[in-house]
Formats: C-alpha cells, sequence, structure tokens
C-alpha cells in the first residue's frame, strides 16, 4: 500500500511539472519504458516453468483466459458508453489490473488514454482490495478470484489468502501468474491494430 | 523499437540467470524505473489538456466493467469445468 501511494504522488508531481512548466526530455520516456519492459522480461524469465503450471487444476488455467476475455468484453461495453474508441478501450482492458505496465505501454502512441489506462487498472487494483472480502460472500471464492486480474500473484495476493483461506491462494498466484505473462504481448497487439 | 524486442530479450536474459543458479531481485530497480516512468507520464499527460473529472470518471467506469466482465465470465465458464 506504501508503494501505491509512492505511485500516485509521482503521477501527481508529474502532473503538475507537465502543468506549470515546458519540459523536454527528448525520448527519455521510451528509453525508460524499454528499460521497465526489459526488466519484465528478466522476472517472466526468470519465474516461467511450463512444468510448473501442469501441475496445477483446470480452474486455476482456465480462469486467466475467462478473466482476460472478461475483461474486453468489459473494455468493450465500457468503450461504447464513454464514446472511447474501441482500440483503446481494449488495450485498457486487456491490462486486467497491471497499471504500471499498461499505462505506459498506451502512453506511447496517446498521452490521454495511457493515463486513462494507466488510472483505469489502479483503480481495478484498489477495487480488488475493497472489494473481495465482500464479494466471496455472494460468489465463489475461486472465480471470485478474477477481480483482481493480473494483480493476483502479488499485490492483491495477501488479501487472496487472508479472505479466501489457502486453497484460494494457489489460485490466485497461478492465475495472476498466467496473466502476468499474456498481458504484455496482448496489450502490444492490440495497440498495433 | 518494438516493444516485444526488450520483453525477449529480458526473457532470454531471466531464462540463462536461471539456468546459472543466479536468480537476481529486480524489485528496488524496477520501482525505481516504474516511478520514474510514472512521473513521465504525468509530465506528458501535464502537457495536455484533459478534464480531470472525465478521466476519473472514466477511469472508474473501464474498472467496473473489466471486473464484472471478468467475473461474469469466470462464473459463466465454471459452471461448466
Amino acid at each position: 500500500m506504501r508503494f501505491l501511494g509512492y505511485v500516485v504522488l509521482s503521477l501527481i508531481l508529474g502532473l503538475l511539472v507537465g502543468r506549470g512548466y515546458r519540459l523536454n526530455f527528448g525520448n527519455l520516456y521510451e528509453l525508460v519504458l524499454y528499460i521497465l519492459i526489459f526488466i519484465v522480461g528478466i522476472e517472466l524469465g526468470q519465474r516461467f516453468e511450463t512444468g510448473r503450471i501442469k501441475e496445477f487444476g483446470s480452474l486455476a488455467i482456465t480462469l486467466p483466459f475467462m478473466t482476460l476475455s472478461g475483461s474486453l468484453l468489459g473494455g468493450v461495453v465500457a468503450s461504447a458508453l464513454l464514446g472511447v474508441g474501441m482500440k483503446w478501450g481494449l488495450a485498457v482492458a486487456a491490462g486486467c489490473g497491471w497499471y504500471s505496465l499498461t499505462g505506459p505501454l498506451i502512453g506511447q502512441y496517446s498521452v490521454i488514454y495511457g493515463t486513462l489506462g494507466f488510472l483505469a487498472n489502479l483503480v481495478r487494483e484498489m477495487l480488488t482490495i475493497l472489494m473481495y472480502p465482500l464479494a466471496i460472500k455472494g460468489l465463489p471464492k475461486g472465480p471470485a478470484v478474477s477481480i483482481g486480474g493480473a494483480t493476483t500473484m502479488d499485490t492483491t495476493l495477501a488479501v487472496m489468502t487472508k479472505y479466501g483461506g489457502s486453497d484460494v491462494t494457489l489460485v490466485a498466484f497461478v492465475h495472476g501468474f498466467i496473466l502476468t505473462l499474456l498481458i504484455p504481448f496482448v496489450v502490444p497487439l492490440i495497440l498495433q491494430l | 523499437m518494438n516493444i516485444f524486442i526488450p520483453l525477449i530479450l529480458g526473457a532470454l536474459a531471466g531464462y540463462l540467470l536461471r539456468r546459472q543458479g543466479k536468480r537476481t531481485n529486480l524489485n528496488t530497480p524496477m520501482n525505481a524505473v516504474l516511478l520514474l516512468l510514472i512521473f513521465l507520464m504525468g509530465i506528458n499527460a501535464g502537457r495536455v489538456q484533459i478534464s480531470a473529472i472525465w478521466l476519473l470518471l472514466s477511469s472508474v467506469v473501464f474498472a467496473a466493467f473489466t471486473i464484472a466482465g471478468s467475473v461474469g465470465m469466470a462464473i459463466l465458464v465454471g459452471r461448466w469445468l
């Protein structure tokens, strides 16, 4: 939660500097983005082991695909309601809560939709922390994991474990893990449509 | 540059580190790069005239519909599993 505070602070500081000063950083944004993507790649390479995925049940493996397709469907509806272009809406929705990747990726093409992608996915993470304990009172604990999208393997895992129990922990981790593998490929693919 | 190039190069580097038993904790550099990137994104966004209320409302709408879509699909398909 503390890091989330730093994230919001960085964004607000940036917005204030951008409003107040005419600074030109050249290609620094792209350069920093590529460094972030490279680090994300190293993380994936260090963690990804095909053999381990097979050990988990069918729910843990199919759930991420349901989460992603449902999120895209939600993005289509939200785009239509708000009058946002379908490509941008789908890219925002494909982030599945991974704001730190989705915002900067979309930001390469459009500053406005990049900021929307960042905030919408940040709100999704915050809503997950607030809503998961309430959601499992009316929904099955396993499928309810999909609320958190890609965040279920790290930032929201503790909430899932605390309220859903240890049997949900494994499903949540695998769910987040598979989405973390998919999203860095799905968002750029949508943006290139 | 295509975004897939640093991603695949990073994944290869990560795989090689894992194979050599030299897994590294990248939390600190990732957090630092991320905060810098968000700051730069804020600067870019600050230059453009955007309605803060539209942005905030749209973010909540997107978050709500993507969550509803994900949970709806998970429950629907979960019944057949």
